[in-house]
């Protein structure tokens, strides 16, 4: 167990390297640069020169990227060169707000769609599973950004059970949650839908396995045998996929967010990508990368915990 | 042996409905199984042998379901019991083993683990105590150090390890009947032999009426009292096993004798097989359901047209369900 953990750290801070690697030199590989942005249309070929000249942006591109990595192993992950603040600190501000909606979308989903998946799974053909199946269709099909508006348009504005803004200045917290509210459940709707089907072909699988029979002949109750003996075999891909899920809905949670014009790490790495600001883009990459891998590499570990068959082998 | 009968079955009816009109799997049933006994039931496979006992145990996989008949558990009908009622009596009265022991048991959870949840289902018992009790039937199947197997997974264990464990977690509770499905089958030769040398040595010790489901014919002589032979969904004879197979009066177990491979002969003897397929159930002929495949009824009228019924022969012990019995005991003395 102990070396299966630290060989699943080891590979996870391979990965994030990689990545702020990947990005670091596509970054440098579009058109356009901090300098001339800056600057604006009117600027003339010298200025620009010198201010690239400044931010070193005139050296070669290994270069660049010896002196990122070498600054970075001491924890500085360079300044914005649009706002003039250290990169992380920026990214920092952000990451509560994109914790928040994603981690709320994550956990409601999960809350709904194991049940339903479950109940989907154990009532199969009934009308209840068509009922379930129906929404979970829905959920996977139509778009996060049209759902959004859908709900704003009927949850805030015809009938006023929630702010149409995803975000508040209050610092109350009863006030930013209700604000969050709504987000949180278009997220965690399209990743609900898509967690009950997995949970009911798991379940619906694992109830036709020779040990749930075996269970049933030596008169185990059916209430243990659903909840207990298979749902445990059933969770096991649903684990391995909620990590996936993650990973996606902080892809989404950038469309909530433009949607509900919620602050957060995506529209903040999305407007550091229009300004070239390739500090600010490298931190926020760094950041969502860590936290994709990190919950991936927990969700192993606890994996290797639920099926017994994974950490001996 | 039916009055002493802890297990009697009368004409069990089994149906799955399918797109050409029900298919019955189970027909009119009958058997009874004495405290201590062990029945064999053998037949080809889909004879309705396993459907037989999953009806015993209204277990039934949907959308089949039982239409008719009695299951006389210690004297008590036990096929209109209510659903928890019924759960009850699965694993505590009778209790059934497998065949395939490598997909038997739950992967994600110990042994420990399962057989307590078998053991608390039935009892009031807390964790501890029922722990005590697997651990003795563990050491009961003969499982070398029980106090440090109860805690692996399955995966852990061999195939002969995990049916010991399965058929530990069938006597947890003491039934008086233990139903062994081809309990075999899945295992290597040499492990076959120990896993019913245990069955029949814990059906002494707890005198447990015994079924052996089988289509292993060397089996049912070594270890059976009686035997029940099935073909088509039907019982088509029960014999004493004392008599053998040799003696049988019913020409289907005479063809499934004579189809063992036999070590005595040449090798280049061609094996025998039993002529034609089995029947599709769907679409029984109107007579006897062997009578196409038979090498005693062909073209006789009788056989043709009507069912015929399980009848007793010379004793009333030794039942056939065909009514040329007599013309076998003639034609092959030495058979």
């Amino acid at each position: 167990m102990l070396r299966y953990t630290a060989r699943r750290l080891l590979l996870m801070s391979i990965t994030v390297i990689g990545m702020v690697t990947v990005v670091f030199f596509l970054l440098r590989a579009i058109p356009g640069d901090p300098a001339s942005y800056m600057l604006g249309d009117y600027a003339t070929e010298e200025s620009v020169a010198a201010l690239k000249a400044e931010l070193g942006l005139d050296r070669p591109v290994w270069e660049q990227y010896l002196g990122f990595v070498k600054r970075a192993l001491t924890g500085d992950l360079g300044t914005s060169v649009v706002t003039g603040q250290p990169a992380f600190d920026e990214v920092l501000e952000s990451i509560p707000w994109s914790a928040a909606l994603s981690v709320s979308g994550i956990i409601i989903a999960v809350l709904a769609g194991v049940p339903l998946g479950v109940m989907s799974a154990v009532r199969h053909g009934t009308f209840a599973d068509l009922f379930v199946m129906l929404g979970a269709l829905i959920g996977i099909s139509f778009p996060v950004f049209w759902v959004g508006l859908v709900c704003i348009l009927l949850l805030a504005h015809e009938v006023r059970l929630f702010p149409a803004l995803g975000a508040s200045s209050s610092q109350d917290f009863f006030t930013q949650v209700h604000h969050l509210m709504l987000p949180a459940l278009v997220l965690g709707f399209s990743v609900a839908a898509y967690i009950a089907r997995l949970t009911r072909s798991a379940m619906l699988e694992v109830l036709g396995q020779d040990f749930v029979r075996v269970a049933r002949a030596m008169g185990v109750p059916e209430r243990r045998i659903v909840y207990r003996l298979a749902l445990r075999n059933a969770l096991i891909p649903v684990l391995a996929v909620i990590g996936v899920t993650f990973a996606w809905s902080l892809g989404s949670a950038i469309l909530v967010e433009a949607v509900f014009s919620r602050p957060g790490l995506g529209s903040m790495i999305l407007k550091a990508v229009f300004a070239r600001d390739y500090q600010l883009v490298q931190a926020g990459v760094f950041v969502l990368a860590s936290a994709v891998v990190l919950v991936n590499t927990s969700l192993d570990i606890v994996y290797g915990w639920v099926d017994p068959r994974v950490s001996v082998s | 042996m039916s009055d002493g009968a802890v297990l009697a079955v009368r004409d069990l009816r089994t149906v799955f409905p399918s797109e050409s009109g029900p298919v019955t799997t189970v027909d009119k049933v009958s058997f009874s199984l004495g405290a201590g006994e062990t029945l064999a039931v053998v037949g080809e496979s889909g004879s309705g042998k396993t459907m037989t006992f999953l009806s015993v145990l209204r277990l039934v996989p949907p959308p089949g379901r039982v239409i008719g008949g009695e299951v006389l558990f210690e004297g008590a009908d036990i096929a209109t019991l209510s659903a928890s009622a019924m759960r009850s009596i699965r694993g505590a009265g009778i209790a059934m083993v497998f065949q395939d022991p490598l997909t038997a048991l739950n992967p994600v959870f110990t042994i420990g683990d399962q057989m307590l949840e078998v053991i608390r289902a039935h009892t009031g018992m807390g964790p501890r105590q029922a722990r005590v009790r697997a651990l003795e039937v563990l050491e009961r199947v003969h499982i070398p150090a029980p106090a440090q197997r109860i805690d692996d997974y399955p995966h852990q264990l061999s195939g002969g390890m995990r049916q010991r464990v399965l058929i530990a977690m069938a006597i947890a509770l003491r039934p008086k009947v233990l139903i062994a499905d081809e309990p075999t089958t899945a295992l290597d030769v040499t492990v076959q032999a120990q896993i019913l040398e245990l069955l029949a040595e814990l059906r002494s010790e707890l005198g447990m009426g015994m079924v052996l489901i089988t289509h292993d014919l060397g089996l049912v002589a070594k270890y059976a009292d009686r035997v029940a032979v099935m073909y088509a969904g039907r019982v088509v004879e029960t014999s004493p096993m004392a008599r053998g197979f040799g003696q049988s009066r019913h020409p289907y177990t005479r063809s499934l004798f004579r189809s063992i491979p036999r070590l005595d002969l040449p090798a280049d003897q061609p094996l025998t097989a039993i002529a034609g397929q089995p029947p599709d159930l769907a679409r029984l002929p109107a007579g006897c359901a062997f009578e196409p495949r038979c090498f005693l009824g062909n073209g006789r009228e009788d056989c043709r047209n009507e069912r015929p019924a399980l009848s007793p022969t010379t004793s009333d012990r030794h039942l056939s369900a065909c009514p040329h019995w007599r013309t076998l005991l003639d034609a092959e003395p030495g058979a």
